[in-house]
């Protein structure tokens, strides 16, 4: 492929299939002798199971529980603390219990009412707060680390300080909503299951199944579906999925179909975790920031699943892009008798990125220093430490890219206008809000070296066409058109004869999971190298293989004990602004322009780029004001995408974006990560327009209409 | 026994009167273009026309399309206007996981028909019922937009 | 196992006026509220208790016509037929954009969104306000009843079983003149269920005002209108003073009770429909639309 630049974009692998609707998702596979399954739940947040009593099941109906669990009973993630079916104790409402297996629908469900079962209810956790006052309870406190400066040094310089500033600060719930709704398929086999659906980690669902039906590696096979949108939600929970239909097809010996409703999965499926951050900074009397404690609450739910790992981006992220002077930082993950919680784009990172770029914004207006000026002098740059004694040691270019952006957006013009229109206008109020932000792309620390060890594989066929063996999911992020364009550039043959079919681990190495925005930065590299190799022993008309193993680039060894080391091989940069037109009559927000400045090393793809620029973005808007998940004696109040509320066509804005070039120089061409990058800032950029509009501050997200009216209505209560 | 038309085909179905017009299309017609996003009517993935009409046929049931004209993304895909839209959701890059895109496609080809020159304001309330979660939409107004001008005077033809 | 299934569906109205008075059913016109109302899970019909008659197809259904200064709305025309006729007045279509979207208005029905009777039915704030009247005709005859009779209670109407809703009648309201105001509160730009809905009616004679009415959705199990509160206002000069201002938001602050839900909380309820309220007694000057 003779591309003069990599970034030029390339018509995506899977676009056919998908404009004309005959890609077959999981729901849309049928498979002979192919029965349904339904999960019964759980229908209290905590308690133990005295009995259950199942209905006369006709002929072709059977139930499937615990019993039938052929290994231990739990679901292979990292803590053994998360049943296949609860047999004993339930901890949340919604937890699976057993599942009823049969031909029609219809009966299931009406199966599923009868079945009755008598329950010893016992005292819940209901809220994290709650979580926070009992954390000190055995089995509350799910996770927790601490590092930075010593607090003695700190007290010496808060008693020596002009002032402390406290803040506490709340985030919500944030709901995938990935289009295609949680569907698994285990298709009965005498010698093998094969698990089929809708997810991101392959050998993370391989690795469960391996541990639920205590069978030998050929046993059991997991080949992804076509997957209808991701964004961390079939990370962690198909895994579960997959037990559930692998032991039921084991158990009833026929092919075993799961799929879930949209409101099953809105209310049973993982979330972003709910946070509360508090912040303690001493300023001096100018308003420069002397020193900064900052504490992470996570509502893990009722099963620690990935949340240790969120908790670890959310602290190596809670002081933002900034150099801040002596920073110390503690974090906890807390259960909850609620839905578990998982990942979701940013895995933590979008929480940190809201509270430290709320609090300093806050700062600012102490110090009467303009937000973006007040946040540019403590920006970290090239060389700098990282919070955890690691080191920026890649150029860092987010001078350039703020100054641009504040020249693309006239911001300072902005700011006067919308100053002379508040004043003249008394419903509708503008504002400006800038936000800046990183990533870290790949695993946390030495996850790549010591857990994922990822090895690809390409397959030369004798007709010269390439097969890209690798582990990884196209859940629409597009790496199946990424990763073939960087192979095809390095073995500068034609974009078409590179092919990636759906991954299937009989087939395929594990190159590791599709998540941390990992898969560009890592596996890209991997196969750029694996066909580098391949080039050179390239040899027309005979089949050839090459296989590539991760090689860890050694920097500040990190140590997780001690919170210390490079957390990540390289990061990825962001600038964002946003302004929005608040109606103080209803609380109602008009997002009105939204700029993106993003660094990313290298762009693999321009379109795929702009897609998860626009994508990411909207997503990230949307967390700050838009979408509101609650939960309420341990259920989820949204049962419908209505009521939760993603953004329409009709609340999006054009996004004028721009990526900067940076090459990294392990990356694939120079790339970094991207997909989860583009999510961070959206939420606290557009907090910061709200608050720039009503010259007022608020200590949480999602700022909703209802959150608005409530301050404008304390302010005229205070204003008598 | 219900009768109608899908894809220009003469069909009739013992299925209840209930039964949604989205599972008849699916489980009796095996045509898998029709997703199921929500089943409330609020995503727009399972979008059909009824008599030329945008509709979501997990609202319908299908006692109330006796003798209608039933479409799906099936039976439109051999037509210019859907080539047209192909080439543009390329272009654009409005494609990324592809579930709501049938539908899309659908609502997409429902507005142009109605109005072959939308502003950008018209083709975010035309697509206004079709949830995305992947693209934020911008790269599919794009689409539909390219769509609009590549194929100008070809869509009032139906 | 398929339980039996009883569904009518006539070619004319007076045969299926006589089914419901044979039999109690279910009916449906676009289906868009009945089928979540009775949704069953992924791949199952909706649960529907009693037999079926479907009359979306019905053409008595779906005229709209001039009779004198009213309008005659069919209660089966759809959403997007109406916003294609040229009699419905421009405030009710702004009313009927706001519903979801394009396809969902290409197949719910006015009548079926009063029929529905939920508190935050969308074009249910305006009708009341243009005091709509309802054409019910059964076997037996025609009865006319006002909306605001008709709809008792969330998802509750005087409707006997034997009886269809035939027409929607807005009396009067093709003589012009009066300022008419709705804004739909919701948690996003489309595909939205109502927070808070409001409307605002007004009819001056100079700068007196001869006619004022005000109703407000979502606020309560059905719409919020109150005339004694209304008539504190005839006669009185725009623009109004704050005096009289204030005394009619805090007449409504009294009534209106809404409650907290998923959607939204009762403090913000109520502070925005008297946001609302108060921004339209404000106005300085009222231009008939």
């Amino acid at each position: 492929m003779d591309l003069k630049d990599i970034s030029t974009s390339v018509p995506r692998k899977d676009h056919k299939g998908k404009v004309s609707g005959q890609l077959a998702y999981i729901s849309d596979v049928k498979v002979e002798n192919m029965v349904y399954g339904v999960l019964y739940r759980s229908p209290i947040a905590y308690g133990k199971i005295i009995s259950i009593q199942l209905p006369n099941l006709p002929e072709g109906y059977e139930a499937v529980g615990a019993e039938d669990i052929p290994g231990p009973n739990y679901v292979k993630i990292i803590k053994e603390d998360q049943p296949i079916f609860a047999n004993d104790w339930v901890n949340y409402i919604g937890e699976p219990i057993l599942m009823l297996v049969g031909g029609d629908l219809n009966i299931l469900y009406s199966l599923l009412d009868e079945v009755k079962i008598e329950l010893e209810e016992h005292q819940a956790i209901y809220t994290l707060d709650k979580a926070i006052k009992q954390k000190s309870v055995p089995g509350v406190n799910m996770a927790s680390y601490e590092f930075g400066e010593s607090l003695e040094i700190i007290s010496a310089i808060e008693l020596k300080a002009h002032q402390i500033i406290e803040e506490e600060y709340d985030t919500g719930y944030q709901e995938h909503v990935y289009l295609e709704p949680q569907g698994m398929l285990a298709i009965y086999k005498e010698d093998e299951i094969v698990v089929q659906g809708s997810m991101q980690c392959l050998y993370y669902i391989k690795n469960a199944l391996l541990s639920a039906l205590a069978c030998g590696d050929d046993d059991v096979r997991v080949v992804q579906s076509p997957t209808g949108g991701g964004f961390g939600g079939k990370e962690d929970y198909p895994s579960m999925m997959a037990c559930h239909v692998a032991v039921a097809a084991k158990a009833v010996k026929k092919s075993v179909m799961l799929v879930f409703d949209r409101s099953e999965d809105m209310v049973v499926t993982t979330k972003r975790h709910p946070a509360k951050l508090k912040y303690r900074t001493a300023i001096d009397k100018d308003g420069n920031i002397l020193s900064m404690c900052v504490e992470i609450f996570l509502d893990g739910g009722a099963n620690v699943g990935l949340s240790s790992v969120v908790l670890q981006r959310a602290l190596i992220n809670s002081a933002g892009v900034y150099k801040i002077p002596h920073f110390h930082s503690k974090g906890y993950v807390l259960k909850t008798n609620t839905v578990p919680n998982g990942a979701f784009r940013g895995f933590g990172a979008p929480q940190s990125f809201a509270g430290i770029e709320s609090h300093i914004g806050h700062l600012s207006k102490l110090a009467n220093i303009d937000p973006i000026e007040y946040k540019r002098k403590y920006l970290v740059k090239q060389g700098d430490p990282t919070i955890t004694k690691g080191n920026f040691r890649d150029p860092i270019l987010m001078e350039e890219m703020i100054e641009d952006l504040l020249n693309a957006s006239d911001y300072k013009k902005k700011k006067v206008e919308f100053q002379t229109f508040n004043q003249q206008n008394q419903r509708y109020k503008k504002g400006i809000g800038t936000s800046l932000f990183l990533h870290g792309c790949g695993f946390t620390g030495s996850g790549e070296r010591d857990h994922i060890k990822a090895t690809v594989k390409l397959v030369k066929s004798k007709d010269g066409k390439v097969i890209l063996k690798i582990s990884n999911s196209d859940m629409g992020q597009g790496i199946y058109t990424t990763l073939s364009k960087i192979v095809a550039k390095e073995l500068d043959i034609l974009y078409e004869k590179v092919l990636y079919p759906d991954p299937d681990t009989k087939e395929v190495p594990d190159s590791g999971p599709t998540v941390a925005s990992r898969t560009t930065m890592i596996v890209g590299k991997l196969l750029q190298r694996a066909a580098k190799k391949l080039k050179d022993q390239w040899q027309s008309g005979v089949e050839q293989e090459v296989v590539e193993h991760y090689v860890h680039r050694e920097m500040i060894p990190w140590d997780e004990k001690t919170f210390t080391g490079d957390a990540y091989p390289a990061y990825s940069w962001g600038v964002n602004i946003v302004e929005v037109e608040v109606d103080t009559l209803t609380g109602n927000l008009k997002l009105e322009k939204v700029y993106a400045n993003y660094e990313v090393g290298k762009v693999i793809d321009d379109r795929v780029m702009k897609g998860q620029i626009d994508g990411g973005l909207a997503q990230g808007l949307a967390y700050g004001y838009l979408e509101k998940m609650t939960s309420r004696e341990g259920k989820i109040q949204q049962k419908s995408i209505s009521d939760y509320g993603p953004p329409t066509s009709l609340d999006v804005v054009t996004i004028q974006s721009k990526v900067f070039d940076n090459p990294y120089a392990d990356g694939p061409y120079g790339a970094k990560g991207a997909g989860e990058l583009t999510l961070i800032g959206g939420a606290p950029a557009v907090q910061a327009a709200i608050e720039d509009a009503l010259q007022t501050s608020f200590q949480q997200i999602p700022i909703t209409p209802e959150v608005i009216i409530e301050s404008l209505w304390m302010r005229e209560g205070e204003e008598g | 026994m219900i009768k109608f038309t899908l894809n220009g085909r003469k069909v009739e179905t013992d299925a209840p009167a209930t039964a949604r017009l989205l599972d008849l299309i699916r489980e009796e017609h095996l045509l898998i273009g029709t997703k199921e996003g929500c089943g409330e009517g609020e995503c727009g993935a399972c979008s059909v026309f009824v008599n030329n009409l945008l509709q979501n046929s997990c609202l319908i049931p299908i006692g109330s399309i006796e003798g209608a004209d039933i479409v799906t993304i099936e039976g439109i895909m051999e037509t210019e206007q859907f080539k047209i839209l192909d080439e543009s959701y390329s272009i654009a890059g409005g494609v990324q996981c592809g579930y709501c895109i049938p539908g899309m496609v659908m609502a997409s080809a429902a507005l142009l028909t109605k109005n072959p020159n939308p502003s950008e304001a018209e083709i975010r309330e035309g697509i206004s019922g079709n949830l995305c979660r992947c693209t934020g939409y911008n790269m599919i107004v794009d689409a539909i937009s390219k769509a609009a001008k590549k194929g100008d005077g070809l869509w009032q033809r139906k | 196992m398929a339980e039996k299934i009883i569904a009518y569906r006539f070619d004319r109205l007076d045969q299926t006026l006589s089914q419901l008075n044979n039999e109690n059913c279910v009916i449906i016109a676009g289906g868009t509220d009945v089928m979540v109302l009775h949704k069953s899970r992924r791949g199952v019909p909706p649960k529907i208790p009693k037999p079926i008659v479907f009359i979306d197809h019905l053409s008595e259904l779906k005229r709209v016509y001039q009779n004198d200064k009213d309008l005659h709305i069919g209660a089966c025309c759809t959403y997007s037929e109406l916003l294609e006729d040229p009699f419905i007045p421009s405030p009710l279509k702004d009313a009927i954009k706001t519903i979801a979207a394009p396809a969902i208005r290409n197949r719910g029905t006015l009548g079926g969104n009063i029929c529905n009777a939920s508190p935050a039915g969308d074009t249910l704030p305006l009708l009341y306000i243009y005091n709509a009247k309802l054409l019910l005709r059964s076997v037996k005859g025609d009865r006319i009843v006002a909306i605001s009779d008709f709809i008792q209670g969330p998802r509750r109407v005087q409707r006997d079983h034997n009886e269809i809703l035939a027409e929607i009648i807005l009396p009067s309201i093709l003589e012009g003149g009066s300022h008419v105001v709705f804004e739909k509160v919701g948690n996003r730009n489309a595909d939205a269920i109502a927070k808070v809905g409001f409307a605002g009616y007004i009819r001056l004679n100079g700068a007196r005002i001869d006619d004022v009415r005000f109703a407000f959705g979502a606020v309560g199990p059905t719409m919020v209108r109150s005339m004694d509160i209304e008539k504190k206002l005839l006669g009185k000069t725009v623009p109004l003073a704050a005096a009289d201002i204030a005394q009619i938001v805090a007449a409504f602050d009294k009534i209106i009770k809404p409650i907290d839900d998923q959607r939204s909380t009762a403090l913000y309820r109520k502070t925005v429909a008297l946001n609302l309220l108060r921004y339209f007694l404000s106005m300085k000057q009222y231009q008939p639309n």
